[in-house]
């Protein structure tokens, strides 16, 4: 393995040390996450999330046992139970362990003991096969140094029938909006982030991120190489994100 | 005799406030477990609040009934 690069935003850097990097940035961030989150998209990604627990709509009458990866604060757990039934059971898992505290304190009453919370990598999930029905990964993807890893272990633990979803940052196609998004990106993103975190770097690598993400349809042959059926994506608010979907059959 | 300071006096310490969570680990996720390297099945020491890997010879450390299932943060065991 040694020798082998990755990137991480723009920069080039072993690949044993992608993942470190990635852990600072969480933790250094992960108390105002979801402040920033609001602050950065103007409120956007929870209509994103939103789109994608609607996407996977969990069966109300029937158990449905559900992973939601590199979701450590919850946000797209409980939007899941909130659509699902009794019997829906979402575990979330994360690799960084603040971003999962943070989650654990904010689980609502009407869903205790509906949701556990396990600190894990992506790229060497810790349960057995055909463990899940559904696999959620939102805006958590192209932090993974070995994506293609991260989608062989989704495939590995859904069940037959289950259903793979991934909400991640795309390309802008739509003329204006393009030069809007990079000003804002490069220049308005890293100050925010600097005033509510304290932490312009960490933002940094974000937006630097997710330029480096591949296209929809490039990421979509990756999902399809991991051994997903029915591939689609959806762009959402002019190609800012794409939902991406796959069904293990 | 025995040393009762060590059986989970940190947790005691830490959960003090929330006197809501959980202190040991859902039945239900223990079945569905496995190491993340040999995706074998897991011995559970509820005393120790480990997840012990055999074959990898490694104990996951469980913290406030969040299981940690990374191998740079478990315990090697003696072979």
């Amino acid at each position: 393995m040694s020798g082998d690069t990755t990137h991480f935003g723009y920069q080039d850097i072993p690949l044993e040390e992608k993942q470190g990097r990635v852990d600072d940035v969480f933790r250094s961030v992960a108390r105002r996450y979801d402040i920033m989150n609001d602050l950065m998209s103007a409120g956007l990604h929870r209509p994103w999330k939103d789109a994608m627990a609607t996407a996977l709509s969990p069966s109300r009458t029937r158990p449905f046992k559900h992973l939601d990866v590199a979701g450590g604060t919850g946000d797209v757990a409980f939007r899941i139970l909130d659509r699902g039934g009794p019997q829906t059971h979402v575990t979330v898992l994360d690799i960084n362990g603040d971003m999962l505290d943070v989650g654990r304190e904010r689980v609502p009453a009407r869903h205790a003991g509906q949701v556990d919370f396990v600190e894990a990598n992506a790229e060497d999930l810790p349960f057995d096969d055909k463990s899940f029905d559904g696999y959620t990964i939102a805006f958590g993807i192209r932090n993974v140094p070995r994506m293609e890893r991260a989608l062989a272990e989704a495939f590995r633990v859904l069940r037959p029938g289950g259903r793979f979803l991934c909400l991640e940052f795309s390309k802008v196609d739509m003329p204006g909006l393009d030069k809007v998004y990079d000003l804002y990106s490069f220049n308005v993103i890293p100050q925010m982030g600097k005033m509510v975190t304290g932490d312009a770097e960490s933002y940094r690598y974000l937006v630097e991120s997710i330029r480096r993400f591949p296209s929809p349809g490039l990421f979509g042959q990756m999902i399809e190489e991991a051994g997903f059926k029915r591939v689609t994506w959806k762009p959402m608010t002019g190609g800012i994100v794409c939902l991406h979907s796959g069904w293990k059959i | 005799m025995s040393d009762p300071q060590d059986e989970s006096g940190r947790n005691a310490d830490a959960e003090g406030v929330k006197a809501d969570a959980p202190l040991g680990i859902d039945p239900k996720l223990l079945e569905i477990l496995v190491c993340p390297l040999t995706k074998a099945t897991l011995e559970y020491d509820a005393g120790k609040q480990e997840l012990i890997s055999k074959q990898a010879r490694l104990a996951y450390p469980i913290r406030d009934g969040i299981p940690i299932m990374l191998p740079e943060e478990a315990r090697q065991l003696p072979d």
